[in-house]
């Protein structure tokens, strides 16, 4: 197994009597997609902002290729490319322009950066609009184009921060495809949102991070084992012995028996379903709805921390 | 070469941002161009409170043929001239040519002009109260037209015309009565003999009734001095609609010029807001560049355009109002440049410190205009502050700049150098200490 690209120890940033990061620590190898995914306020930005060399951690480390990041290290942040929150780029120059800076400004000169940003500009799907100033574009070209920057230098490390905030679904495509084909050229990928479809749809592995802390990190299945399906029912009538050779199910869980509305937990959502039927057959009791709910992230998110991604 | 990137970036931005254009080159010219045309051709002179004589001096030197009248060596009106000069409180001004003289009272430019006819020394030195000389005393005082002289009157200004009247009526009086009494002295020697002469002395013993001056007439003490210097009237500089060439820009043209080079702090500070509130300047912060990169990378474009601003202010002025460049052009080269410091200093401090849009145009405008009102920019010229105000305007930057300004541009005699070379280290004091403190209350990492 390779050595990790990213390798995060304990790190903790504190502002005074604030926790923004709390003991984070997980690893991201070279052409992995990380996913970060938390609420607005989970600590996501400062822990973006210590990889990035922008902020220094109280405690812990943050390693990038063996190196540990520093706010003194202007070597290692040519390494890194960053896509902030934010549209950081200049309206007032164009597509081309914003590009050429923020390529020389990690050293690229000559017919080199010229190439690169002709790749770049390929690749962002903004080729035909290179000239353009940059104020006349679509947010969802902005978005496109403030990826663009971070990555003019070939960075070994991308670190995305909320990168689809306000873009249409053919910008949001674009950016998938090419944080997909950087990670298939082994750039190292830590996205974070709090836009659980787009880690869900994009990322390998995932952490969930909440209040400064990461609560769990581990890959989409391995995740999604850790809630049951749902089969969420009603029925015509509901007597107390239904109810009881409802809980007699084998490997379910009935949750909810008030009214007419109930719930099954189960792991396995085929058998347990196939086993409700065929009570309720038996009973000759009338099935009035039926609702299937597979594990999802969302379910993940709100088992591991009491409420909503969105609240 | 990254410093150099990031100069060439902000001086594209600058480039093409309208409201800089607008705020460091369109704004002063405006400023100029209103004020030029709207103030009078006083401006930027000294006041002069002194009752202002303007006369037209057509006078022919002339000798009495007969030799019976040898008159003074100088012309009468010459003697008018100077007693008119050595008068307290009034200054004389003497107009080339009488049709300019016309003009000037058709014009309401002067309330009244006397006119000394080519005939007066003549007249004077036939003035006499003999029988067959010219009697030039009247009722009201002396008839000027008797002495081939008059006055050119304003209908207009008849109070400053009647004012001017009487200042010249005691001064003929003074000159042509001692003349006329002493001549008549001496033709009582010649009549009546020398006993009577002799008698008459006796009668009237404060006079030297053949004194034939003022001072001679009274035994007085002449008076000293060459008085006041009479100064030639010269027809208003300036040309046109703009009035080019006119002094009042010798003055508005670097005071504006200093006025708008201090409006950098806008220019500037909306420059590093935007770049925190897009979010661009953490991008720059993770990048390579170190923190005296970004800073310097910064001041680069500042001092640039401050001093592009500086000099296109001062190329404006000579091609469009026809402002002279001074006795030592090149010496408004350092001016320019140490300008630019200070004023790049300060933007930079104001944008090291404002957060937001509003804080910028809010706080960095009322300091411009404050800093502007108490140097004496806003008003144009420094020189009509009192005393204390014009010290205590040495706190500011823009005092300096316009003391070397008025020096190259605007003083009678030539340029103090080393005021001005004082003036440039002092301009260039201010913009290390504002760089300084710049550099001490910048915060690269702080979010808007």
């Amino acid at each position: 197994m390779s050595e990790p690209l990213l390798q995060i120890t304990e790190l903790r940033k504190r502002y005074g009597e604030t926790v923004a990061v709390d003991g984070v620590g997980f690893e991201v190898r070279a052409g992995e997609l990380f996913g970060l995914l938390g609420p607005n306020g989970a600590g996501k930005t400062t822990f973006l902002s210590i990889v990035s060399c922008l902020l220094e951690p109280t405690s812990g480390e943050a390693k990038i290729l063996g190196r540990k990041a520093s706010t003194r290290d202007k070597e290692l942040r040519r390494q890194i490319g960053i896509v902030p929150q934010e549209l950081a780029i200049y309206g007032e120059l164009n597509a081309r322009e914003n590009l050429k800076f923020f390529g020389s400004l990690y050293g690229i000169t000559g017919e080199q950066l010229a190439r690169r940003v002709d790749e770049v500009l390929a690749a962002i799907g903004l080729t035909d609009r290179a000239n353009e100033r940059v104020q006349n574009f679509s947010g969802g070209m902005k978005r496109r184009l403030n990826l663009g920057a971070a990555i003019v230098h070939e960075p070994k490390l991308l670190l995305l921060d909320e990168p689809t905030t306000g873009v249409d679904p053919q910008s949001r495509n674009h950016i998938f495809e090419e944080v997909r084909r950087l990670a298939g050229t082994g750039v190292g990928v830590v996205y974070t949102s709090h836009y659980i479809e787009e880690v869900q749809a994009l990322c390998s592995r995932i952490g969930i991070i909440d209040h400064g802390k990461l609560i769990a990190c581990d890959n989409l299945a391995a995740l999604l084992t850790k809630i049951p399906g749902l089969i969420r029912f009603r029925l015509g009538e509901t007597t107390a012995g239904l109810t009881e050779r409802l809980r007699q199910i084998p490997d379910a869980v009935l949750k909810d028996s008030t009214g007419l509305g109930l719930e099954l937990e189960c792991r396995d959502l085929k058998t347990a379903l196939m086993k409700l039927i065929a009570l309720l057959n038996e009973l000759n009791v009338e099935l009035v709805s039926l609702e299937l709910i597979e594990p999802n992230l969302e379910r993940v998110f709100l088992h591991l921390t009491g409420r909503a991604l969105r609240d | 070469m990254l410093v150099w990137t990031l100069a060439k970036k902000d001086l594209r931005l600058l480039i093409r941002d309208p409201r800089a254009m607008v705020v460091l080159l369109a704004m002063p010219l405006i400023f100029i161009f209103v004020l030029g045309a709207s103030l009078g051709e006083g401006f930027g002179q000294k006041p002069d409170d002194r009752l202002r004589i303007s006369i037209v001096d057509q006078d022919v030197a002339f000798q009495d043929p007969t030799g019976k009248d040898p008159g003074p060596t100088n012309r009468w009106s010459e003697i008018v001239q100077r007693d008119l000069n050595q008068t307290a409180g009034i200054r004389l001004e003497v107009i080339p040519t009488i049709e300019e003289a016309q003009h000037l009272v058709d014009n309401s430019k002067r309330a009244a002009v006397l006119v000394f006819g080519p005939k007066f020394s003549e007249r004077m030195t036939r003035s006499s109260f003999m029988p067959g000389g010219v009697n030039p005393l009247f009722r009201d005082g002396v008839d000027l037209e008797q002495l081939d002289a008059h006055l050119l009157r304003d209908p207009t200004q008849l109070t400053a015309a009647s004012i001017i009247d009487q200042v010249g009526q005691v001064t003929m009086l003074r000159v042509v009565l001692p003349w006329m009494i002493g001549r008549a002295f001496e033709r009582i020697g010649d009549r009546l003999g020398r006993i009577v002469q002799h008698a008459l002395r006796q009668m009237f013993p404060s006079y030297n009734l053949t004194g034939k001056t003022w001072a001679a007439l009274t035994r007085s003490e002449p008076r000293t001095g060459a008085g006041a210097e009479i100064s030639i009237y010269e027809p208003p500089t300036g040309s046109g609609l703009l009035g080019r060439g006119a002094q009042r820009y010798q003055i508005l043209v670097p005071s504006y010029t200093v006025m708008f080079a201090y409006f950098l702090v806008l220019t500037v500070g909306w420059l590093f807001v935007a770049e925190r509130r897009q979010g661009t300047l953490k991008r720059l912060r993770a990048s390579p560049l170190s923190r005296g990169q970004i800073l310097l990378g910064k001041l680069l474009p500042c001092f640039l355009l401050s001093l592009t601003q500086g000099l296109f202010l001062l190329i404006a002025g000579k091609f469009v109002f026809g402002m002279s460049w001074g006795p030592e052009p090149w010496w408004l080269l350092p001016v320019v440049l140490t300008t630019s410091l200070s004023a790049m200093g300060m933007a930079l401090l104001v944008a090291s410190i404002a957060r937001t849009e509003a804080q910028v145009a809010i706080y960095g405008t009322l300091l411009v205009l404050v800093l502007a009102g108490i140097s004496g920019c806003l008003m144009g010229d420094r020189e009509m502050m009192p005393e204390n105000m014009q010290q205590l305007s040495l706190v500011t930057p823009h005092a300096w700049a316009l003391i070397a300004y008025r020096q190259l541009l605007a003083n009678a005699g030539p340029p103090n150098l080393s005021l001005i070379a004082q003036s440039c280290l002092v301009l260039t004091g201010f913009g290390v200490g504002f760089i300084f403190l710049a550099w001490c209350f910048l915060r690269l990492d702080e979010q808007s």
